[in-house]
């Protein structure tokens, strides 16, 4: 039996994190973007089930030219939750300070955890993830790691109380997509009950059409709508892939074959010239 | 004769604080709204309800965030 097949006949099946419903399968970064206004555009196209917010070290009070109050305001207009991140973090220790500001800052106990362990490819720290999460996790914080594609280390996050993970697809911001296939189908075989969110790398709405059609639950993508040359409208372009990928999952992908299948039912030859 | 400031790092640039400041004097001196930062003091998160309680000591070091956009 396919994996799919346990996908409920409607498409408009839902799905939660940390027993909250969430709205639609596409969450997107709020970073980026050329101006306030295309980022509530943005969002507003988007509709995504949550935003992803930040933190900054600040010396005295300044602007943010806007970006952060239209923040609020288009996602509070599209009933998308915030969700803040620990982006900066190279170990456990600091990822859970910032995760404990976030917290008092945004109001919410969602978290986005970031550990990095590689300044080039920004890969995730997996000692430090795993570290971090558990802390966390037992403070009462719904934790969201964006972590690697590794099977084991996705266990141990979900072990130490995460209801969620986010493996990448591609490094951050890079745009190449779902660079490893297998190890994405491997988690998403190995872990069948386990929510899975394909976040950073995703460059083109077939890419976020491929992990759904993969059976992954969500996708978070951050640069592709941002640095499009039309953010708003590539919003709305990944909204529709979003849904696409995750309906022809529910429907049922039909499996690659190395052979020619007639489609056409002519039964054998479409001419008898000739015959006897 | 008033006592010296005392020398910290706030956002890892060196700062001198009056003697007998604490964190909630600092992030008003910075120009912030209380309720518009997070303070973190040598490396651990201090609650808002706790910045006035909290007395900074020379070497210490101060963050102060604020809420950006993110990805």
């Amino acid at each position: 039996m396919n994996a799919h097949t346990a996908i409920p006949a409607s498409f408009s099946d839902g799905w939660s994190v940390g027993g909250v419903p969430m709205a639609s399968r596409f969450l997107l970064g709020t970073a980026g973007y050329p101006s306030p206004d295309e980022l509530a555009k943005s969002i507003a196209a988007a509709a995504p089930a949550a935003v992803t917010v930040g933190l900054r070290r600040s010396l005295a009070a300044g602007a943010d030219n806007g970006f952060i109050g239209r923040v609020h305001q288009a996602a509070h207009a599209a009933g998308a939750h915030l969700l803040p991140n620990t982006a900066g973090c190279r170990t456990a220790r600091e990822a859970i300070a910032l995760a404990q500001m976030a917290r008092e800052l945004y109001g919410t106990r969602w978290i986005k955890l970031e550990v990095v362990g590689d300044e080039h490819t920004l890969q995730p720290d997996p000692v430090e993830l795993v570290a971090a999460a558990a802390v966390l996790a037992r403070d009462g914080f719904v934790v969201w790691p964006y972590c690697t594609d590794d099977l084991v280390t996705c266990r141990r996050l979900l072990d130490a109380g995460c209801p969620v993970l986010m493996p990448w697809g591609a490094p951050i911001g890079s745009g190449q997509g779902l660079l490893n296939p297998f190890a994405l189908r491997t988690l998403r075989e190995r872990l069948p009950d386990a929510t899975l969110i394909v976040d950073a790398g995703i460059g083109a709405p077939s890419h976020a059409a491929q992990a759904m059609e993969m059976g992954f639950d969500a996708v978070l993508l951050n640069s592709a709508v941002a640095h499009a040359r039309a953010p708003a409208a590539m919003a709305r372009a990944f909204r529709l892939a979003v849904e696409a990928g995750r309906m022809a999952w529910g429907a049922g992908v039909i499996a690659r074959q190395d052979f020619a299948t007639a489609s056409t039912p002519v039964g054998g030859e479409a001419f008898l010239i000739g015959a006897a | 004769m008033p006592d010296a400031p005392i020398p910290i790092r706030l956002g890892g640039q060196p700062a001198d604080v009056p003697a007998g400041s604490t964190l909630a004097d600092l992030v008003a001196a910075a120009g912030h709204a209380a309720d518009a930062v997070a303070t973190g003091l040598n490396g651990d998160f201090v609650r808002r309800d706790l910045r006035a309680a909290t007395r900074l000591a020379a070497g210490d070091q101060v963050l102060i965030f604020q809420p950006i956009v993110g990805g």
